[in-house]
Order: structure tokens, then sequence, then C-alpha cells
């Protein structure tokens, strides 16, 4: 099943918005409820000061979610660091993609990015498991001034036919954006396409935004450039107004796959080896 | 033997007792997880940067002027007894990866009036180190202040106490009201002042070697070699080595605690050994022990006039700027978990580690750091702050190998410590040892004022919390 981390700053006030809830309604949610707290400050004593106004918080937000449609649970977490917090949690609960929440009302078309080295092969499925059988519409883009390796929607198209080729990326963007519509027209889906030929990857993406409630994009490896102007899928949210759901790449991972698979079902439970 | 505290104090509060199951991110109790995120650069930057602001920057003055060169002895005598103690520490803290460090481990070992304490003299304790480096930054700044063309004259002693009063009130605001995250500067900080450090003592010990020249001022004061005097000089500067117990008051926020708790402890003890002797052996190569005295706290800014010009003496004195005050910054951020683990255990009031809403910080603590240091600081009496803070620490250090001691005797079934102390007994038994050992080569006067301190925390453990019970609890 997919399951996608909602993170929320629960004693800040942070909420999840109505469409993202029921966007999120055919899938699984973990909520991770965070508090990110000074280093001055013991996180136990937080716990002990803010843990129940917390809990009673984040058991509201998972009953929205389950009354939504998919099965929902939640964890709290008190941190010096945010991010650290979301990716070890994504890591334990084994989630698919995490979101970062934005506003929005009633999701009628996802915006779904192709664009850089991203896993498209997951973005792909987890957009299928997302949209279900509703009725969401897709609009699948690439920037073709991504620079991208292109093997990653190659790859997705090509899985279809059992010889991926290495080397028919020249064929253009068009051709594999086609490829990719194609797989998700076969689970039922209602599919566009849109390019952007010149421009930054991340201007272009933000231009295509109107028209969409929601963007999916993939975890990009950090760079020099996220180091500087904070992540990619941070700004999007931010430009967009929207929520982003970001995939994780886990093609580093897929050979080890099962065994990973076994241990992040142990560590769901918050009950570890010792 | 009981798993969990029991009792209750004056106030009706019983300790906090629940299971938790740690694991190398995060600590998972019933209801919400604490992330772990303090790796082992961060235990390093924290131990280094508490002791290096001393003993660098502020004791090769007095000590060398003291002793000469054999004061490069006490530190090295200092540095033996603070491995003795930091391998103990760091069996215990793998066991017990908890906020509060020393109190935590005593009270669980030894129980809770040694527990109440050590809890409140490793508080005051670090109240009074604090003062200390807060003391000698005033020394610093004056220097600055020197440096620009601002000379003082007489009075100075008193601006040193302003700067460091002024000092101690701007800390605890920050750290009131500062939620930014300050560990990755203090990195940074540490990491300058160890190149700095380096490039320092590398030309140094070139000069001692004669490999270059530099101009030495003539002195006739000998060295002091004897056992007595490097002794009781090793128990003055014994201030510059309480870095390590600080790690330990953060170990619960260590992550992967088994392996980076005892690297970061008796690692930053290591470095910071080497880098006190050779100090030490550079500034008493090149000036003798009168020279020395009179130049005081801030005599290793004139180390590096001579033997770098003015540039030299420029940078000593923004390195000892920013040593003191990662020193100060260091210290208050552990005084806080000190706090949190006494009043958690309800040897304290609950709203002693109470947290602000606006903030997010726990200001009651805080000012219970901050407002005594700044009254001790307004003193500026470096050595007997100094020796106090050593006299406390030491009080701890020799009860935490006690608390080893015990603690393996008794086995509780949850001591599962990930590092072991080779040698069995030997090791913490020496440590206890020479930690008692070394307070009867301080000054009297800092005895009776450490004695006070222990009587009254004492006293209040029989007023407020004789009914709860710690010993053998997780």
């Amino acid at each position: 099943m997919t399951r996608v981390l909602v993170p929320v700053a629960v004693l800040e006030g942070g909420s999840v918005s109505p469409g993202l809830i029921s966007l999120l309604g055919a899938v699984d949610v973990t909520v991770l409820g965070y508090h990110v707290l000074p280093e001055q400050t013991p996180p136990d004593q937080a716990r002990l000061q803010f843990g129940e106004r917390a809990t009673s918080a984040l058991e509201d937000i998972s009953q929205e979610f389950a009354a939504a449609g998919g099965a929902a649970d939640h964890r709290l977490v008190f941190t010096h660091d945010r991010e650290q917090t979301i990716e070890r949690v994504t890591d334990e609960v084994d989630a698919d993609a995490f979101a970062v929440p934005g506003t929005t009302g009633d999701v009628e078309r996802v915006l779904v990015s192709l664009s850089g080295d991203v896993d498209a092969d997951r973005i792909l499925s987890f957009v299928g498991a997302l949209v279900g059988d509703r009725d969401i519409g897709v609009t699948l883009f690439l920037a073709a001034g991504a620079g991208m390796p292109g093997d990653g929607v190659a790859d997705a198209a090509a899985s279809e036919s059992p010889a991926p080729a290495g080397g028919d990326a020249g064929d253009g963007t068009d051709a594999r954006l086609a490829a990719a519509a194609d797989r998700l027209r076969e689970r039922g889906l209602d599919v566009d396409t849109a390019t952007a030929a010149e421009g930054s990857p991340f201007d272009a993406l933000i231009d295509a935004v109107p028209g969409h409630d929601a963007v999916v994009m993939g975890e990009r490896a950090p760079s020099f450039r996220s180091f500087v102007f904070g992540e990619e899928s941070e700004r999007v949210a931010a430009a967009s107004v929207g929520p982003v759901l970001v995939v994780r790449d886990r093609r580093a991972d897929d050979e080890s796959d099962e065994d990973a698979a076994a241990s992040a079902a142990d560590d769901t439970a918050p009950a570890a080896d010792e | 033997m009981p798993d969990e505290p029991s009792g209750r104090n004056l106030d009706g509060d019983a300790p906090v007792a629940e299971s938790v199951v740690e694991t190398e991110s995060a600590t998972i109790t019933d209801d919400a997880e604490l992330e772990r995120t303090i790796g082992l650069t961060g235990g390093l930057a924290i131990g280094i940067g508490t002791m290096i602001g001393a003993g660098i920057f502020v004791f090769p003055g007095l000590a060398g002027g003291a002793i000469g060169t054999a004061a490069a002895a006490s530190f090295a005598v200092g540095g033996v007894i603070a491995l003795l103690v930091a391998l103990p520490t760091s069996e215990l803290a793998t066991a017990m990866p908890r906020s509060g460090g020393g109190y935590y481990f005593i009270s669980r070992g030894l129980g809770t009036l040694a527990g109440t304490v050590i809890g409140l003299s490793l508080w005051l304790g670090l109240v009074f180190a604090t003062a200390f480096y807060l003391v000698g930054l005033g020394y610093y700044a004056l220097d600055a202040l020197a440096q620009v063309g601002l000379a003082v004259g007489a009075g100075s002693d008193a601006i040193v106490s302003v700067i460091a009063v002024l000092a101690g009130g701007a800390f605890t605001v920050l750290n009131v009201t500062g939620t930014e995250n300050a560990a990755k500067l203090q990195n940074g900080i540490v990491a300058l002042l160890l190149s700095m450090l380096v490039a320092f003592l590398g030309f140094g010990l070139l000069e001692a070697f004669g490999v270059v020249a530099v101009d030495t001022p003539p002195g006739q004061a000998a060295n002091v070699w004897g056992a007595g005097p490097v002794l009781s000089v090793a128990a003055l500067v014994f201030t510059s080595y309480l870095g390590f117990a600080q790690v330990a008051t953060v170990a619960g926020e260590m992550k992967d605690p088994g392996r980076n708790l005892p690297l970061a402890m008796v690692g930053s003890v290591v470095i910071v050994t080497v880098l006190y002797v050779l100090t030490i052996f550079v500034a008493t190569n090149i000036f003798t022990r009168d020279a020395l005295l009179a130049a005081g706290e801030t005599a290793i800014v004139e180390v590096g006039r001579a033997l770098l010009g003015p540039a030299g003496a420029l940078v000593i004195i923004v390195g000892g700027l920013l040593a003191t005050m990662s020193s100060a910054n260091a210290s208050i951020l552990s005084t806080s978990r000190a706090i949190y683990g006494v009043s958690k255990d309800a040897l304290l009031p609950r709203w002693a580690s109470r947290i602000n809403l606006r903030y997010g910080t726990p200001h009651v603590a805080l000012g219970m750091a901050g407002g005594p240091v700044v009254v001790l600081a307004a003193t500026g009496q470096v050595q007997l702050l100094a020796e106090v803070a050593s006299f406390l620490h030491l009080i701890m250090y020799g009860l935490m190998c006690v608390a080893l001691v015990a603690i393996r005797r008794d086995r509780p079934a949850w001591y599962d410590p990930d590092f072991v102390v080779p040698g069995g007994p030997v090791i913490p038994v020496l440590g206890a040892l020479a930690s008692f050992g070394l307070i009867a080569f301080m000054n009297r006067l800092s005895i009776l004022v450490g004695i006070a301190v222990i009587a009254a925390t004492a006293g209040w453990y029989f007023y407020y919390a004789r009914d709860v019970s710690l010993k053998g609890a997780l």
C-alpha cells in the first residue's frame, strides 16, 4: 500500500487543508507531528510540558484523514532538526512520499513534474495510486531545459517493453512524455501533457501551476543550489501556495528492497531492539 | 532493588517515571519521540569549546607565572585525572544516555542524597565556571580595548567586572530569546580556534627548538619543579578540564550514543591536554615566570606578540574573546539540562524547568544560571571562581567513579553499557582517589566555599526531597 508522510508543526498552529486531506483519501497516511526546539531546551522537557496537547491535536488530524478514506496513524517528535526528523520517520514508516502542506480546496487537477534526474518510475506509480479511480486530472510536465539525463522517463516508458535502450534519449522530450502519459492512461486516468522548452526548470514549473491544485514532484539529491536556496520542494510549495507531494527516490536501494521492506516493517512499531 | 523512582517532595510531586526505548537516532517514549541531533562533531565541539577558553587563554599566565615550565606537568596531571574520570563517565553515559549527565549517574548509583548534592552542585559548579569564563572574557575585552588605543590605567579590575557582568546578562537574554541554533556556529568557532592554535603552536615549537629565533625578554626567575607546587597548580587549572562532563549532560541528545559519547568525551580530553601542554611549553619557553606573572590572565597575548608581532597579539585577542564566549555559551547550555534533570526527579520544584511559550526556551532554568553568574562575575575573582568550580566538579567526578563501582556491583537488570572501562575497578578507583586527592591542594578559601555549597545542597535535600527515592531506578 502506498503511504504518504504528512509533517505538521503541531504546536505552532500547523494544520492540514481539507483539499490535501481529500487528495490523500486513496492512500495511507502517517501524520508526523513535530515541534522544533531551540538548542537551549531539553526535548524531554518540552515533551512533558506539551506532549498531551500535541497528541490530542494529532489525533484530531489523523481522524480527519481516516474519515477521508485511507488508513491513518500519527507520530509525535520533539527535535532540534526538522529535516533530520522528517528523513528518519519517512524511512521508518517506509513512506513513498512526504507532503509539504499547503492550502487548497478540492483538488481537481494535479501537476506532476518529471523534470530533472528523478525516479520517474516511482513518480508515475505513485500518481496512479494517489488518484486511484477518482475523477482527478493529471498534467505531466517536463521542462526540456532541465538538462536531465533522460534515462528516468525512458526507463519508465520502456518498462512495458522488455528492451530498454539507453541511447534513445535523443528522441526528445515529447516521446518520453507521451510514453509516460500512456502508462497512466492505461490505468484510466485523465492525462494531459505540458512541456517547457526554455528558461529555468523551476520557473517553468511555477508558470505551469495555475489551473492545478497540487504538485507532485520527485526527490532530488541535495545540491549546492538547494543548500543556498533551500529544498526545491519547499520553494515550489512557497511559490505555488498549494500542497506539494515529494516522491522519494529509491533507485539506490531497489537492489536491497526486500531486506529494507522487512526491517522497515519492524521499525514501524516504536518498539525496537533494546 | 526498585526499578522505578518513588516518593514525593515537599510540593507533593513525584519523580517522572516511565519506560523509554533508546535507539541510535531517537528516544522513544510512550507518547512521543525525541530526536537525537548532536553528532560526534557536535559533541567534540561542546567538549573542546568548553575547555579551550580556560586552558589556553586564561591559565597560561597564572600557572606559568606560579611555577614556570613545570606548569606543563600540572596540565598533564590534570589531563590524566580527567582521562581517569572520562573513561568511567563514558561507561555510565552509554548505559544511561539521558539528560543531566553526572547527576543522573550518581542519583541512580548512590541514591537521592548524593544525587541531590551533585545535581545542585553541578548546576552551581557550572555557574561558577561560567562566571570564571566571563571574567576571562572581560580581560580579553580589556586587552582588545587597549589594542585599539583605549588604554585603561587605574580601575581596570572594575572594568573587567563590568564587562563580565554585561556579558553575563547578554548571554542570559540571548539564550532566553534566541531561537536560532548556535550549534553550527559553535562548531565553526571551535574549528577556527583549533586551526589558529595549531598554527600558533607550530610556530612556537619551531622557535623552541631553535629553527626560528625571536627575541625573548630577559628574566631570572627559575622554574619551580616540585610535587607540591605542581599539584597545587594542577588543582587550579583543573577548571580547564570540565568540558567532557558537559558532553554527558547532553547525552540524551547525542546520535548513536554508544559510539559517540565515549569518543567525544575521551577525544576532547586527549585533544585539549595535548594543546594545553604545548601551549604552556611554548609560553614558558619565551617568557620566564615573572614576566608571565606580570602579564596576568592575558599573558598568552604577549606570547603571541613576541612570536608574531602585533598581528599575533591581535589573533590571540580575537581567539580569546571567541574561546571564552564559546566556553560560557556551552556551559549555559549544559546548565539547562542539569536543572531539568534535577527537577524531573522532583528534587527541585517543577517550575524550575518550565518552558517559555513565546520563545520555547527554559527561561526559569536559564535565569537560575544567569542570575548567580552575573553576581559571581561581578567579584572578578578569577582564581577563586575557577577553584570552586573545580572543587564542585571534582566531587562529582569522584562520586561518578564510585557510582560506577557501585552500579557494577549491584548490576541492575537494565545496566548494559555499550562501552566498558577495561581493567575492572582499577581505573574508577584511581579516578576517585585522584579527584578527591586533588582537592587537598586547593586554596583554603576555595575549599571552604565549596564545602559551604555542598552543605547547602545537602540541607536542601533534607528540607525538600528526603522522601524521594531514586537509587537503582533507570
